[in-house]
């Protein structure tokens, strides 16, 4: 791995199965399980991400790739599969920091099978994966699919039934493999429970006479550790021969057992195979007292190929719940594990969370997650986020088994509490805990919310990958908060049954669009969608529980019906727009979707010069495609990308796509992120929202995978699973979302392309892709419609969760309100600022008063005769100047001070006498400020620049009643000149009492405009007493805040003085109330504090927050420049407390430096230290400078040093 | 320097008929005095620069990934077979993310200092349809860094050789014309007159580097022409080293003297003497004009 990415890769030096059955030619599959990192821990956000693949591979083409590349080379069989894991290291910073942890996070199932190539320096260990769930399978001809579906369901029933009745937990999991046409086929099943594995192995390899099966029988324990360590499966098909077949059956049993201490060990395996008969069997019973799995796993397989599929999902919620839950490969079943670590570090508690599928196939499902932080079982917030959950379990040995048999060791409890959360009707969920024993290095720790993988090869249908997708544009993101609601509107229920005809009507039109893609629903990508739309369904009623079931039976009959019938056409259509690099293959692509050249292409010149679009019936279905021109990948094309997609986008305003289809090359190896910038300019253009509806095509999807490391080949699968990897991550770079998880479609336009009898192209893997990717269209469009439906509900008025409602910034507003603000003052008073807060100092003062006018008389010196005097001399004479200055600015100060009391109390009396007088005497005073002036310079931030740009900042103080100023953004984009906008502010004084302030601000940089607007007035009432009443006006982030204000003042005393506010704020579609209190309390003259504490509210969501500021000054303040200020703040919101502080220090040094220091520290550990000094006199600092200029000067003399060999 | 001079071992392992041919070739070069001889390998990420570079040793001598980048400096392997030594350098891929990695190229230039480049081999895919700006970013920054003259000990190699072009076209078609639209990239990035252009006459040679390439009957590797690539490639090899064209020596001065920031330094003393001097000027200049005009205001 290098850097971020770690990958494991499994390499298998295992001697066994090296001896026995792995021969060159076989393929390796590897899936990768990737893991995200949920980023937020506060938020219950459960992303999903699953990925399902899914290998169909016909019989009738078992020589598929020789013709094509007549090589014998060619990986016969693809069966094998090894999962690899592979982490981002860079997601899970937060979370682990051991590698080792991390990849135990997510319990990446791994079977590989045979490894022709040890990947990665040799290495004869593998870190492995723990499983989650595999499911291995291939599709079984169109045939006996009915049957399979019923008994799965049958099997769905029956857990769920077991979970919900048992709180202790026990659960039964009963997988069921219904194989009819089976040339071979090779199940894994594996439960997950958190920290166990179970992973079974079959492995068949039909030969002319029979299979070969080392581990028929029983297996005993011991030996089941070594046949599991690789779990391969493995699966040749004998071209020419009869099918085999195969069956398997796979149960897993798996009893919670209650109680600590206790464990329970009961490993049976038992595998039976009789490939004569066409059957094998492996039964696995897992019995372990802590966890609970369930598993079913399926297999079926038709072709030679079978289709393996994993999902993981990782569920990361803030560490509360998390519920990971593994799929297998039978349809219906998802179990999820989570765990949770208790207070100690290895007591790992599990929750599996199972899920109904709606849709009965026996495809592997996606996985989902949901966490439920308001059950009650989940409380503890131990966790990190990310840990794994399944531990290290398989992790860091080379017999993955051998730790099973730990785990299933391990002492176990359940916890009963847990089953009885709300959830269990909907999930039936079991939590048990499970701790691990000390071997075992990391106790699981939660398994982040994102499991995430690719799916094997081929496959790519990844159906689970649209889960995230899903629940961002439901808005629900935070299922927490999605089912928080419905608890709360369980009466609500009847007004379901609408939305569930409609969507019913959905199902029906989606198994029609299957139907006549010729997919059945075992389709991976059919089930998916099934299963979300059941979903859905669940979580809108709860009464709904059951339904899935119900209603795919429904809904595939009436399809059935309506297809044979023939008439009722089909209200569907989709519009696909296709993006992608110049020569890639946009238009030859668009060609085959519709059989017949619509577009002409060229392979040297840029085929398609502008926007078009064609329409035609695919199968009967109206699909629309818009062709894009080619885009260019440097840098410096970007601009004429722009265009490009400008154009695109003109286009595309009438008439919006369904579907993006990004096509690149399978082929090209585009690494260096050499696609970066095409694809951040079409997230520009677009925005990033364009790749949630994106699919990607892989081009020239016919091509030979490269050689591996040491020249060997490397398997199809694997070559394609690793490049959508890059190219799913580059997508999610560009688009800045990490959860995306764009699906995968491959692509391949040459006419020397193998079909199948129908005429359809087939891929190297066995698949068809035309189907294949127009049903992942269709699918995106299907589910976007459900989630219309689902969304119009969501946002029936008075529901408190309406879509993307946010909930308002407290923090900020409460941070804003506890702002202490001057209240506005009548003109007259405009300087006496200081002097409320002085008045204690008077009387001290009076003393020195004429200290200045004692002092002997002084002559100043001109700048000659400074010259001449010695240097001693010297500092006296600035000293002496110095001390001077001060006494007079001191005295002026004063003077100033005695004034404005006067003017005071003059305008006091004047108010007594009649109006016309005191008019005369504004008049008066007001006339000599007709001639405007220039108002003093700015003071700009010290800087590096050689020009000092003060004057361009300069204005005139004009007679205008308005000010108005420009806004100087110092930190400003651009830097040269930091105009950023303009401010204007005025005071009115209504009934000569009443000050009223306006001032508002508009300021706008490149990305976005601010408007602030702020009002207030006081009034003063009683002594001492004032109130203000305010209205501001802002933007905060894309939304205008209106807040109303008011606060009341006393100042009865005179070294306290204490101020309470309310406030309320209307921002976007909330309303926030606020109330603070603040005491100011002035101890002496050069220190005072400030504190001021408050609450903030909105839709029952509380933050409280609270300051503290303490000043320290000099004595004589302003004169003197020390000056030091501690400020503390705190707010708590959401229980997730605040705590910052800073501390700031001025400290004069000597005449002309200045020592600035400057401190911050948060309670995440975040903190800030700066030192700064300021001087006008060491002008030997500046000679700094030269050193580089040695340095250079230098390099001429000694050139030669540099390039020392 | 540098890397070890080792026992060619994997010359053992080409097929015999290969083995003979490029004996033959050395033997040529043998005849011309040339003891030596050292190849440079440039080309964008990806091309399959070092798996030419192993499939010409005949050992896994680079490593090679198919999604990394696996060198990020340059490599120079060497080996020697009868007292004929051949270096090869591979380098990394000249392109990072949309960009012409200059900072590459100049890892390489320091590389080569004091090396005599014979032969550069320039690497593109034929299987890619477009030629675009990049690709002519990547001529030029070549050509700034050793000169245009690079060109003429160039040989452009087409990876990826075993495919079958898009619809209708045959293979030598295709390959001659993405052949052409390089060559005319490279004719247009080099800045080379045209006569110029068609007298270095670069060659090009196909290879196919993957394990599935398929044999001819002597257990070569060939192209879906028949022809054995390694000879060919060899050969080529050995003709552009023994055109009568000077062979590229990289000397300090080539690897300063591009440093742009040194161009005309020498010009710097005169420039301050000339800004010096006209500061004077103005400064007479107004005083003369306060002189003239009485007392500023």
């Amino acid at each position: 791995g290098d850097g971020t990415e770690f990958v494991v890769r499994s390499d298998r030096e295992d001697k066994k199965l090296a001896e026995d059955r792995i021969s060159d030619e076989q393929v390796v599959k590897n899936e990768l399980v990737r893991s995200d990192e949920v980023r937020d821990d506060n938020e219950d956000e459960v992303f999903e991400e699953a990925i399902g693949s899914e290998n169909d591979e016909q019989e009738e083409e078992e020589d598929p790739k020789r013709e094509l590349f007549e090589s014998d080379d060619l990986p016969l069989v693809e069966t094998l599969k090894s999962s690899m894991v592979e982490h981002e290291v860079e997601d899970f910073e937060e979370a682990v920091g051991d590698l080792d942890e991390t990849s135990s996070n997510e319990g990446g199932v791994k079977d590989f099978t045979a490894v022709g190539e040890s990947h990665g320096a040799g290495e004869a260990e593998f870190d492995v994966l723990a499983t989650k769930m595999n499911g291995d399978k291939g599709e079984g001809g169109g045939g006996g699919s009915y049957d399979k579906v019923e008994s799965s369901l049958d099997v769905v029933d029956t857990t769920e039934n077991a979970t919900s009745t048992n709180t202790n937990g026990s659960n039964l999991a009963a997988e069921h493999v219904g194989i009819e046409n089976g040339k071979t086929h090779s199940f894994l099943g594996n439960g997950i429970a958190s920290p166990k594995n179970k992973e079974v192995v079959a492995e068949v390899i039909p030969k002319d006479d029979g299979i070969e099966e080392p581990w028929n029988d029983g297996i005993e324990v011991d030996n089941w550790e070594e046949r599991v360590d690789g779990i391969q499966t493995e699966q040749e098909v004998e071209e020419g021969e009869g099918t085999t077949e195969n069956q398997f059956e796979k149960r897993t049993e798996e009893e919670v057992v209650e109680g600590e201490g206790t464990s329970k060990n009961l490993f049976e395996k038992q595998t039976e195979q009789d490939v004569v008969e066409g059957e094998g069997t492996s039964k696995d019973l897992f019995e372990n007292g802590s966890v609970c799995m369930d598993s079913e796993s399926e297999a079926e397989r038709n072709g030679e190929t079978g289709a393996a599929y994993t999902s993981n999902i990782v569920t990361n919620a803030s560490g509360d719940n998390e519920v990971s839950s593994a799929v297998t490969s039978s349809p219906l079943e998802e179990s999820s594990s989570g765990e949770k670590g208790e207070t100690e570090g290895d007591s790992t508690c599990l929750k599996p969370e199972q899920h109904l599928a709606s849709s009965p196939h026996s495809y592997p499902e996606s996985t989902e997650v949901h966490s439920n932080s308001g059950s009650p079982g989940v409380t503890s917030r131990e966790h990190k986020p990310v840990q794994s959950a399944n531990g290290g379990h398989d992790v860091q040995s080379p017999q993955p088994n051998k730790e099973l048999e730990k785990q299933q060791s391990s002492r176990v409890h359940v916890d009963p509490e847990i089953t009885e959360n709300s959830h269990v009707e909907t999930e039936p969920e079991v939590v048990s805990s499970v701790s691990p024993t000390e071997s075992r290095s990391n106790p699981a720790a939660l398994p982040p919310a994102r499991p995430a993988g690719l799916g094997r090869a081929s496959p790519l249908l990844e159906p689970a990958s649209r889960a995230p997708q899903q629940s961002r544009v439901n808005g629900n993101g935070s299922h927490n908060q999605f089912q928080q609601a419905e608890d709360s509107t369980t009466t609500e229920a009847d007004e379901h049954d609408e939305t569930r005809e409609k969507l019913q009507l959905i199902r029906v039109k989606f198994l029609r669009l299957a139907h006549r893609l010729g997919q059945t629903p075992h389709n991976v990508v059919v089930a998916q969608v099934l299963y979300r739309l059941g979903l859905a369904e669940q979580l809108r009623g709860r009464n709904g529980s059951r339904v899935g079931a119900f209603s795919f039976d429904r809904a595939s009959a009436m399809a059935e019906q309506l297809e044979a019938a023939g008439q009722d056409p089909l209200d569907f259509s989709c519009t696909i727009m296709v993006l992608g690099k110049s020569g890639v293959g946009k238009s030859a692509t668009i060609n085959s979707i519709f059989d017949e050249v619509k577009f002409c292409t060229d392979a040297f010149q840029m085929g398609t010069k502008r926007v078009q679009d064609v329409e035609g019936l695919v199968q009967g279905i109206k699909v629309r495609v818009i062709d894009t021109p080619g885009l260019l990948p440097s840098w410096s094309d970007q601009a004429k990308n722009e265009k490009i997609l400008n154009s695109v986008k003109a286009f595309i305003k009438k008439n919006p796509p369904d579907i993006v289809l990004y096509l690149d090359r399978l082929d090209m190896q585009s690494r260096d992120s050499g696609d970066m910038p095409l694809l951040r300019t079409i997230s520009d253009v677009f925005g990033p929202s364009i790749w949630f509806n994106a699919i990607v095509g892989l081009t020239h999807a016919a091509s030979v995978p490269p050689d591996g490391p040491n020249g060997t080949a490397s398997s199809y699968d694997m070559f394609v699973t690793q490049r959508s990897h890059v190219i799913q991550q580059a997508i999610r770079q560009a688009a800045g979302d990490m959860r995306l998880m764009n699906p995968v479609s491959l692509v391949e336009n040459h006419s020397a392309c193998r079909t199948n009898r129908a005429g359809q192209r087939v891929l190297p893997n066995g698949q068809v892709w035309k189907p294949h990717l127009l049903l992942l269209s269709f699918a995106s469009k299907i589910l976007a419609e459900a989630n219309a439906l689902l969304k119009l509900q969501d946002n029936i008025p008075g529901r408190p969760f309406a879509a993307r409602s946010k909930a308002p910034p407290l923090p900020f507003l409460l941070s804003s309100l506890l702002q202490s603000r001057p209240q506005p003052k009548l003109p007259e008073q405009q300087y006496g600022d200081e002097e409320d807060e002085d008045d204690l100092e008077e009387s001290s003062d009076s003393d020195e008063e004429s200290e200045y006018d004692q002092l002997p008389p002084f002559k100043s010196l001109t700048k000659a005769q400074m010259a001449t005097l010695s240097k001693s001399q010297k500092k006296q004479y600035l000293d002496e100047m110095e001390y001077r200055e001060k006494l007079l600015m001191k005295k002026q100060m004063k003077e100033e001070r005695k004034r404005r009391k006067m003017f005071k109390k003059f305008a006091a009396e004047i108010k007594d006498l009649p109006d016309g007088y005191s008019e005369n005497v504004e008049e008066e005073s007001g006339g000599p400020a007709s001639v405007p002036v220039p108002m003093p310079d700015l003071s700009l931030p010290a800087s590096f620049d050689s020009d000092n740009p003060t004057h361009r900042y300069r204005y005139l103080d004009s007679s205008n009643q308005w000010l108005v100023r420009p806004v100087l953004e110092t930190h400003g984009w651009d830097h040269d000149i930091g105009y950023e906008g303009v401010n204007a502010e005025r005071l009115f004084v209504v009934k000569e009492k009443i000050p009223i302030s306006v001032s508002g601000q508009v300021t706008k940089d490149k990305k976005d405009a601010n408007v602030q607007l702020e009002m207030a007035s006081s009034v003063k009432h009683g002594e001492g007493k004032s109130t203000s009443l305010g209205f501001d006006m802002q933007t905060v982030g894309k939304e205008l805040a209106y807040t109303l204000r008011s606060e009341t003042r006393f100042n009865n005393f005179r070294r306290n003085k204490a101020a309470a506010g309310l406030s309320v704020t209307h921002l976007g579609d909330s309303v926030s109330a606020g109330l603070k209190v603040e005491d100011k309390f002035i101890a002496s003259k050069w220190f005072r504090i400030v504190m001021s504490g408050g609450a903030m509210t909105s839709r029952g969501d509380f933050a409280y927050g609270g300051t503290l500021e303490a000043q320290l000054r000099d004595k004589d303040y302003p004169l003197g420049r020390f000056l030091t200020t501690l400020g503390l703040s705190v707010m708590d919101w959401h229980g997730d407390l605040a705590i910052g502080g800073n501390i700031q220090s001025q400290v004069p040094i000597g005449r002309s430096s200045n020592l600035i220091a400057r401190a911050n520290l948060n309670n995440r550990g975040a903190g800030q230290v700066s030192v700064r000094v300021n001087s006008s006199e060491q002008l030997q600092l500046a000679m700094v400078a030269i050193v580089p200029l040695f340095k250079k000067l230098l390099s001429y003399y000694y050139p030669q040093t540099q390039y020392g060999q | 320097m540098g890397s070890l001079v080792r026992e060619w071992v994997g010359f053992q392992q080409f097929p015999a008929a290969t083995q003979e041919k490029l004996i033959e070739f050395f033997g040529k070069l043998k005849q011309k005095d040339m003891n030596s001889m050292t190849v440079l390998v440039l080309g964008k990420g990806g091309v399959g620069k070092s798996s030419t570079v192993n499939s010409l040793i005949g050992e896994q001598v680079v490593r090679v990934s198919p999604f990394q980048a696996e060198g990020l400096r340059p490599v120079m392997v060497s080996r020697t077979m009868g007292g004929f030594t051949i270096n090869i350098i591979d380098t990394p891929g000249l392109v990072e993310a949309g960009y012409v990695n200059h900072q590459a190229l100049e890892l390489i230039k320091g590389f080569l200092v004091n090396r005599t480049i014979d032969v550069l081999l320039y690497v593109d895919r034929l299987d890619v349809y477009r030629v675009d700006e990049l690709d002519k970013q990547v001529v030029i920054a070549i050509t700034q860094t050793f000169g245009k003259e690079i060109w003429c000990k160039t040989l452009l190699v087409l990876t990826h050789a075993q495919f079958s072009p898009p619809d209708e076209l045959s293979y030598e078609t295709f390959s001659s014309k993405r052949s052409d639209s390089l060559l005319k990239t490279i004719r247009a990035g080099s800045k080379m007159r045209k006569q110029e252009f068609e007298d270095s006459a670069i060659a090009v040679v196909y290879a196919e580097n993957s394990g599935r390439c398929s044999k001819n009957d002597k257990d070569e590797k060939a192209l879906p022409n028949g022809e054995a690539w390694i000879p060919n490639l060899v050969k080529a090899i050995t003709d552009v080293a023994t055109n009568q064209r000077k062979a590229i020596h990289v000397d300090k001065k080539m690897v300063d003297g591009s440093y742009s920031d040194d161009k005309g330094k020498k010009l710097i003393p005169l420039i301050i003497g000339a800004q010096y001097l006209i500061v004077k000027m103005i400064q007479g200049a107004i005083r003369n004009d306060i002189k003239t005009s009485g007392k500023p205001l």
